[in-house]
């Protein structure tokens, strides 16, 4: 029954695809409405009703919807087209996730002042000889200490930098997908919610790897060549080199983790970003002010910042600033990055298609 | 006068104006009730604030090891003798075979290294490896377990020793009756020595020995409390243990080198050996104490320290936990969508159809925030207050001061929630678009400038809120215990391990009066600038907003 | 303040531009008493005009009076207008009757005043029965009936409906018209928008129309209609054998053309359409050919607006 007006235009709208003399034309069945319309698709260039007349009459189609027996690309084609569409985003203004000017904005401040050393190493190889090239070259050059500083170091890359990185790039990675709904558009294709949620793992990984970790490369690649380092100093060097590697690599997998966690449990990406803020800073605050007043570190393992700190001391081979085991600090590691992918699982799998 | 609904002349301008403010602000609150996030994140903090005060009942239940501040109670170097001993001895503390009546060891002769060494004779042998053959031994030498155990050897295994068996350092093995194989170790014995090929080593007697009784390290602890007349004018700090006098000790007394280094029992130079200077100003507050060295510098915790951590929990708690944790996080979660929210929702449009200034509308949304937030904030500090009230040290039931400072502490965050409440929520209203991301780098920085007020910078934080919040906290702990301040220096003059000097530092912004009160008021006047500035800028941008 | 001495809305010369885009060009406009449909596709500058006289935008030249004051410099006539956004958005957590009363404390009412208006203007839009469930439970309709309710609460002398009938169903759309026609009778001045003819056509005749941000029609809508007749308006009639028809039809007065626009009808072209509508049954009758229909394809707001904006260009 057609009551109302709504009703009508829709009415409208059907009949304006319907071919004026239907009587006399074969009706076209199994074709769907877009077909005609557009005449896109095969067999159906002898189809007329691509202008819009009046109808004076109502013939309803039946709607068979051909099934498409194309060949999927395979899977990895498939998962790179989604990690690309969130890694681009950063370069390109359009066609990519949207990156906020302001992120990008950050995240190229963030890289440049990550690979300050370098600058310093350069400038003490040009004035080479003297003592500022000295200091210069003690304060920046490569050694246990600033290989661990250069990824774990608090001030600034762990209390100014990598966190906020990590809560701009991480925060509105599925937050943004559950507010718009826009996690359907994945969802209708043959796309698993594990390609889903891995692939937006993985980007949101490659970003920050990009800066801390490639950051880190470059740092130890740039001192080799600006001093001139032969061989003997590389094989006495990569073990320490390799140690920081791995904690950096830990430390972007651990932060995208509870970032991404955080992500999949709000709709809001400010959310996100601000709980991760906070149990950054707010375990290792809590963490030293227990240290100062009552005299254990043991609370440290709390603070994923400290635990992943106290395992990189050992990885890069420095004493160690904490009195507790490090095994306690791997443990904690591990079930930060545990719980992390349990929640951000458990949320993508009972994410709903529709705007929530 | 009576318009048409027929309200009377009471209903003016005010009370209308009143009603506005309740309707919005209860709006806002109920908004922020019905939020998951807001009950998330109240909660998380309550949790945070409950393990503080879980670690502080536990700290008080177990009570405190009374602590060692000159650190003379330990034996360094393991014979036996605590350090306080050995200074008062005049022998060395990290020597084994120094210690008193030790006596002294005089070399005769050595074995030359390299080669095999033999010696036959009645000596005290030291750090030698190889075999001894003998026909006496000490069994019992003074100086404990720098000595070989004699008595106790177990017998040799079989082979050759480092090829086929190891013996540890300065330890041995019996090899036949009245014949010892031994590895760098020392004894006292009659008989001929026979080096391992390699080793060195030395022989000699002892002279001086006697037996001096070992003290136990309790001797050592808290031996040397703070003497304080309280008048500046007499002679202050006595140095009980008389480790600064150093009279009647039977040691030699440690030498006084031209440089300044040694001992100097006079190293404040106010002409009287050991004792402790007070400086006071007029109106007879400590500001600064010089101590010669050692006296004083071990006082009984019962004084100082047990206060000391007391109020270092709270005040750490409060600038840490409140101010930086609560202060900036609180705001972050709950004040930055106050207004945006529902200009992006569009629910905006029902809120200024009615008869509202857009001003105020800003102004009772912040309050609505602060209701929630302060409310949260000053039951949370009034909870903590009955608790540290209740449990801390001292002889009085409950610590009514406790319960002041900590409504401080409230008060110096709910300012601060105000602050940074009117600044995101203006950076919200200012752009859409970047407002919140210079939000979150806001939050970042005021972090980072709280560290660095922690650390004592006193310039550079001086723009951001966290340091003016620090320093109203600082003031009120010195206006509620004007002693912190000596404490403070006590502290920091004894060398005592203090957390009051870890988060405690005097207030630096007193406009040279070096009074709380001021540095108090200037803050709170800053912080409530900085809100009202903020609200009032806010307010012109939304005032000359337009909205779609 | 008195009514009668200015106008509930004076709009004099009132343009608006989003940058280079034109949202109102020159309107001028006086209303006060009864209902008022203001009529235009989207885009036309309804909702324009209404957040112009909200206050929500500044006009970029031109004045905006609501009762004689600037409503962007001032909230003070706020206290007499009611306005029912185009927005969705509800606070969903909220019952009925919070929403309403909560906005009524705004106007400073107390509380129980607020909470005694609420509950009789809920009942005036018939959601007495469903008032203390939460909104986010409400349909469509009773959603925009809840809009209205908050706009009424204080009881307006002027109340601006922003599409108050989009995306509902045809119940609600009866009696969200008939709580319009109501408060036209009760001497209120209302300002209804709409991008439907129909729609507008059941509530009042009293009509504006928009069209790209210009004031194409201002008055009753027959008036208009009538002022259209000197343009030339089709009817459209199918029959079996439209060449026959049409030598029934020329001779009539009204008629001065007809066309064969397709196979099967004939169209017949006239400037009084009342006057050829009068002729038609009996021309038809004449004829004796079978007729399938009789179409006006000219009687919708995009026929009105073609005719309006291709005669004044």
């Amino acid at each position: 029954m057609i009551t109302d007006d709504s009703n009508n235009e829709n009415l409208a709208d059907s009949e304006s695809f319907e071919n004026q003399s239907a009587d006399t034309v074969e009706p076209e069945l199994g074709q769907t409405r877009m077909e005609v319309a557009y005449g896109a698709g095969d067999g159906d260039d002898d189809a007329k009703a691509v202008v819009a007349r009046k109808a004076s009459m109502g013939v309803l189609y039946e709607q068979i919807y051909r099934p498409w027996n194309g060949e999927l690309g395979p899977r990895w084609v498939r998962n790179y087209a989604i990690f690309r569409h969130h890694v681009y985003g950063l370069f390109k203004g359009t066609g990519h996730r949207h990156y906020n000017p302001f992120v990008r904005l950050s995240i190229l401040v963030i890289f440049l002042t990550s690979l300050t050393p370098i600058a310093m190493i350069f400038l003490s190889v040009t004035i080479s000889g003297g003592e500022g090239s000295d200091w210069l070259n003690r304060m920046w050059g490569v050694n246990r200490y600033n290989l661990w500083g250069q990824v774990l170091g608090y001030f600034p890359r762990n209390l100014c930098m990598w966190p906020l990185l990590t809560a701009l790039v991480v925060g509105g990675m599925i937050s943004d997908d559950r507010k718009n709904g826009t996690s359907a558009i994945y969802f209708s294709r043959p796309v698993t919610r594990f390609d889903y949620t891995a692939m937006k793992y993985l980007s949101s990984a490659v970003v920050l790897g990009f800066v801390i970790v490639f950051s880190y490369m470059l740092y130890y690649t740039s001192a080799i060549v600006f001093n001139g380092e032969g061989w003997a100093y590389l094989i006495d060097t990569l073990p320490i080199f390799l140690g920081g590697l791995i904690a950096g690599i830990l430390l972007v997998i651990t932060y995208t983790s509870i970032g991404m966690a955080l992500s999949s449990v709000s709709q809001s990406r400010f959310f996100a970003a601000i709980g991760f803020l906070a149990i950054i800073f707010g375990t290792k605050l809590v963490a030293l002010m227990i240290e100062l007043i009552f005299e254990t570190t043991v609370f440290y393992v709390l603070s994923p910042y400290d635990s992943l700190a106290h395992f990189g001391q050992w990885l890069v081979g420095i004493p160690a600033n904490y009195e507790h085991s490090l095994a306690l600090s791997i443990i904690s590691i591990l079930l930060y990055n545990a719980a992390s992918i349990g929640l951000l699982v458990t949320r993508v799998r009972s994410l709903e298609v529709t705007r929530e | 006068m009576m318009d048409r609904q027929g309200r009377g002349l009471s209903e003016t301008v005010w009370t209308r104006l009143d009603r506005k403010a309740g309707a919005i602000t209860e709006l806002t609150i109920r908004q922020l009730r019905n939020r998951l996030s807001t009950w998330v994140v109240l909660a998380v903090s309550f949790l945070l604030l409950v393990c503080l005060l879980a670690l502080f009942i536990g700290g008080v239940r177990d009570g405190w090891e009374p602590i060692d501040n000159d650190n003379d109670s330990h034996d360094w170097d393991g014979d036996g003798y605590p350090a306080g001993q050995e200074y008062k001895y005049g022998s060395d503390a990290n020597d084994p075979f120094s210690f008193p009546g030790s006596g002294d060891f005089v070399q005769e002769d050595y074995f030359e290294w390299g080669g095999v060494g033999q010696h036959s004779g009645n000596h005290t042998w030291r750090y030698v490896t190889g075999t001894f053959t003998y026909n006496w031994i000490e069994n019992n030498p003074i100086g404990g377990d720098v000595f070989l155990d004699v008595s106790n050897l177990d017998d040799c295994p079989e082979g050759e020793i480092f090829d086929d068996f190891w013996l540890d350092w300065g330890s041995g093995c019996s090899l036949a009756e009245n014949s010892i194989l031994v590895h760098e170790a020392s004894f006292t014995g009659n008989g001929t020595f026979r080096t391992q090929e390699g080793f060195g080593g030395v022989w000699g007697y002892m002279e001086d020995v006697f037996y001096v009784e070992p003290e136990p390290a309790s001797n050592y602890i808290d031996e040397d409390d703070i003497d304080w007349t309280g008048d500046p004018n007499k002679i202050n700090g006595f140095d009980d243990d008389g480790d600064c006098l150093r009279i009647g000790w039977p040691g030699d007394p440690e030498p006084q080198w031209w440089w300044g280094g040694g001992h100097d029992p006079d190293g404040n130079g106010n002409g009287i050996d050991c004792d402790v200077q007070w400086i006071l100003d007029s109106d007879g507050n400590v500001v600064a104490i010089y101590p010669d060295k050692n006296v004083d510098e071990d006082p009984s915790e019962e004084n100082l320290a047990y206060e000391d951590a007391h109020r270092a929990f709270i005040i750490g708690t409060g600038k840490i936990a409140f101010v930086m944790i609560l202060g900036i996080f609180l705001p972050l979660f709950l004040a930055l969508g106050l207004v945006r929210d529902e200009t992006e929702n569009g629910t905006l449009h029902y809120l200024l159809s009615k008869p509202i200034h857009r001003g105020e509308f800003i102004t009772y949304r912040i309050l609505g925030y602060l209701i929630v937030a302060g409310g949260f904030v000053l039951i949370m500090s009034l909870f903590m207050g009955l608790v540290t009230a209740s449990l801390g040290p001292g002889d009085s039931i409950f610590r009514l001061k406790d319960v002041i400072v900590w409504l401080g502490i409230a008060f110096a965050t709910i300012l601060a929630l105000a602050a940074y409440g009117a600044i995101f929520n203006t950076l919200g209203l200012l752009s859409a678009r970047y407002g919140v991301y210079i939000a979150l780098v806001i939050g970042v920085y005021e972090f980072v400038m709280a560290v660095l007020t922690l650390g004592g910078a006193e310039l550079i934080p001086v723009l951001s809120v966290s340091h003016w919040t620090l320093q109203l906290i600082d003031s009120i702990v010195l206006i509620v215990w004007p002693n912190t301040i000596e404490m403070h220096l006590i502290a920091t003059a004894f060398q005592l391990p203090s957390g009051i000097t870890a988060f405690w530092n005097p207030p630096v912004h007193t406009l040279g009066t070096e009074s709380p009160f001021v540095s108090g008021l200037l803050s709170v006047i800053v912080l409530m600038m900085i809100t009202s500035l903020m609200i009032l800028f806010g307010q012109r941008q939304f005032k000359r907003r337009e909205i779609m | 303040m008195s009514t009668k001495a200015t106008p509930a809305v004076v709009i004099d010369k009132c343009s608006k531009w989003y940058g280079q885009v034109i949202g109102l060009n020159e309107v001028s406009l006086a209303i006060d008493g009864g209902v008022t449909g203001i009529l235009g596709p989207n885009g036309a500058g309804k909702s324009t005009l209404f957040k112009l006289l909200m206050g929500r935008l500044k006009p970029s030249s031109g004045n905006v009076r609501l009762f004689g004051v600037d409503p962007w410099e001032s909230t003070a006539p706020y206290r007499r207008v009611g306005y029912v956004a185009e927005t969705e958005k509800l606070y969903d957590w909220m019952t009925g009757h919070d929403f309403v009363s909560t906005l009524a404390r705004l106007h400073g009412m107390t509380r129980e005043e607020a909470s005694d208006r609420a509950s009789h203007v809920l009942e005036f839009v018939g959601l007495a029965d469903v008032q203390n469930k939460e909104i986010g439970k409400y349909s469509k309709g009773m959603r925009q009936r809840v809009k209205i309710a908050h706009a009424l609460v204080h009881d307006p002398d002027l109340i601006i409906l922003d599409e108050p009938l989009h995306g509902c169903d045809p119940i609600a759309r009866t009696s969200i018209m008939s709580v319009i026609r109501d408060l036209g009778t009760q001497g209120k001045t209302v300002l209804v928008s709409s991008h439907i003819l129909d729609e507008i056509e059941r509530i009042t005749e009293q009509i504006v129309i928009l069209h790209n941000g210009r004031l194409l029609a201002l008055g009753n809508l027959h008036a208009i209609r009538d002022l259209l007749d000197k343009h030339p308006h089709r009817i459209l009639i199918r029959t079996e054998n439209p060449r026959k028809l049409a030598e029934y039809f020329v001779p009539e007065d009204p008629v001065y053309g007809v066309r064969f626009a397709e196979e099967g009808a004939l169209e017949v072209l006239t400037n009084d359409l009342s006057a050829a509508h009068s002729v038609l049954p009996r021309v038809i009758v004449e004829s004796g050919l079978k007729i399938t229909s009789i179409e006006n394809p000219d009687d919708n707001l995009e026929a009105l607006l073609g005719y309006l904006v291709g005669g004044s260009s």
